[in-house]
């Protein structure tokens, strides 16, 4: 089930060829991460939130958003699904639309964004990231003590 | 949702109600656990996110109660179909939203049963074989869990405090360790276990102090030695200094081979608690045919 969940990577660099698209595109994906790193969210809920991004591009629908605000919208979507998954602390939805002057939208529009995300990952949301094998090797370390394990994970 | 009749309405909870259901076409009898969304809040709640990606990724042991499908209905709407709606035209006014998770229907649940056995005309002990049967199923699917839950089995800075219902939380989740790794599990199946022999609960507190109290009396009051590092755990205190008690009083017709495994489900050092795995090897199921399982 991880491969149905690993977007092709043909796909998406033929996908970012057409030069429009692939601005559009770079533009929301590197939105995302700079939202990610000003509330120092987890390495996980950024993997996750840019897995999310492309599973919806890359999923057949009649109106995909290729740019403008149906990019932005999937984006904050992406990352506010990623980030409940995964953080303890979340920001509220208006708070997560950092650093983009062009759009904000209501939550109740992120919320439809959201719904339609998780339904197009069929609401598997815990995709297999590295990150779920780092934990495994660390504990497999000898000489740790459990307190310089968790000091590893957890920075 | 059209597909589905509700019959009746079988538990309500602070999510939302649970309702008895069938499929239209097919006949087949579900349980709906109806989720209010809020449309002008926070989105989709991270609770019901985090439930409904869990089951997914669990619901494929026969241990684990299935998750049949996720729909989603707009008050306004009989459209439950999201997957190739455009957002920006919908109704964004309608403010009754709902999402309905979709179980198979299960007659009854352990707690009820136990209830049954306790109460009512027939008031009768569990029989020893059907417990170790129960055990025997419970642990197989708190084993799942373990093995495929990657969000749950690793111990993490700040996971929250407020898990498990308060009879069932382990130690150091009432002392406020936010460490606490797959070890929660089974010390909450050790008492379900206890439970089973019992018809009454092993440590029914009524607040989390209380729920300390009731353990220590019963299990002894911990120390360093028992458990290394639990004077240092966020919400310890110096408690009174209770003696272990002899298990086999509060559980006097599980057997010497059940006793033992329920100390080991029962340990406090989360570290030195039997796994899911570990246990479904323990003499104590022996006797057991496991291959029906």
């Amino acid at each position: 089930s991880e491969l149905h969940q690993t977007p092709a990577t043909e796909l998406i660099t033929q996908f970012l060829e057409i030069s429009e698209v692939g601005s559009a595109h770079q533009d929301a994906l590197n939105w995302m991460l700079k939202v990610h790193a000003s509330y120092r969210f987890r390495p996980e809920t950024a993997y996750l939130s840019v897995n999310y991004f492309h599973c919806f591009m890359l999923s057949p629908r009649p109106l995909q958003p290729v740019k403008g605000w149906p990019l932005q919208l999937l984006a904050v979507a992406c990352l506010s699904l990623a980030a409940k998954l995964e953080e303890t602390r979340i920001p509220s939805l208006l708070d997560i639309q950092l650093l983009e002057p062009r759009f904000l939208f209501k939550p109740s529009t992120v919320q439809r964004m959201e719904l339609l995300v998780m339904s197009c990952l069929k609401w598997r949301l815990h995709i297999i990231t590295p990150f779920s094998f780092l934990h495994y090797f660390i504990a497999k370390l000898p000489h740790l003590s459990p307190r310089s394990k968790d000091f590893i994970l957890t920075h | 949702m059209e597909k589905y009749e509700k019959l009746e309405k079988v538990g309500e909870g602070t999510y939302g109600k649970v309702y008895k259901a069938k499929d239209k076409v097919t006949g087949q009898i579900v349980a709906l656990k109806k989720t209010r969304l809020e449309m002008d809040e926070e989105g989709v709640p991270p609770t019901a996110l985090r439930e409904v990606s869990l089951l997914q990724m669990l619901s494929q042991s026969l241990y684990v109660v299935r998750l049949l499908s996720v729909e989603h209905v707009d008050a306004n709407s009989t459209n439950s179909n999201l997957d190739d709606s455009d957002p920006s035209k919908r109704n964004h006014t309608n403010n009754k939203s709902n999402l309905y998770l979709v179980f198979e229907y299960l007659d009854t649940d352990l707690k009820k049963f136990i209830d049954s056995h306790r109460k009512g005309a027939n008031p009768r002990p569990l029989p020893p074989s059907l417990i170790q049967s129960f055990l025997f199923q419970l642990c197989k699917g708190v084993a799942h869990c373990h093995s495929h839950g990657r969000a749950f089995t690793v111990p993490l800075k700040s996971y929250t405090h407020e898990i498990v219902t308060l009879w069932y939380r382990a130690p150091e989740v009432l002392l406020g360790s936010s460490h606490y790794s797959t070890g929660v599990d089974m010390w909450s199946v050790g008492c379900i276990f206890a439970e089973m022999s019992r018809r009454q609960a092993l440590f029914p507190g009524d607040s989390e102090f209380q729920q300390l109290l009731h353990i220590f009396r019963l299990l002894g009051t911990p120390t360093e030695e028992q458990w290394p590092g639990v004077t240092a755990l966020r919400d310890w205190h110096v408690y009174p200094k209770w003696e272990p008690q002899n298990l086999v009083r509060v559980v006097p017709s599980l057997g010497p081979q059940g006793v033992d495994l329920l100390s080991k489900m029962l340990k406090y050092d989360p570290a030195e608690r039997i796994s899911a795995k570990a246990a479904m090897d323990h003499p104590y199921f022996d006797s057991l045919d496991k291959s029906q399982f």
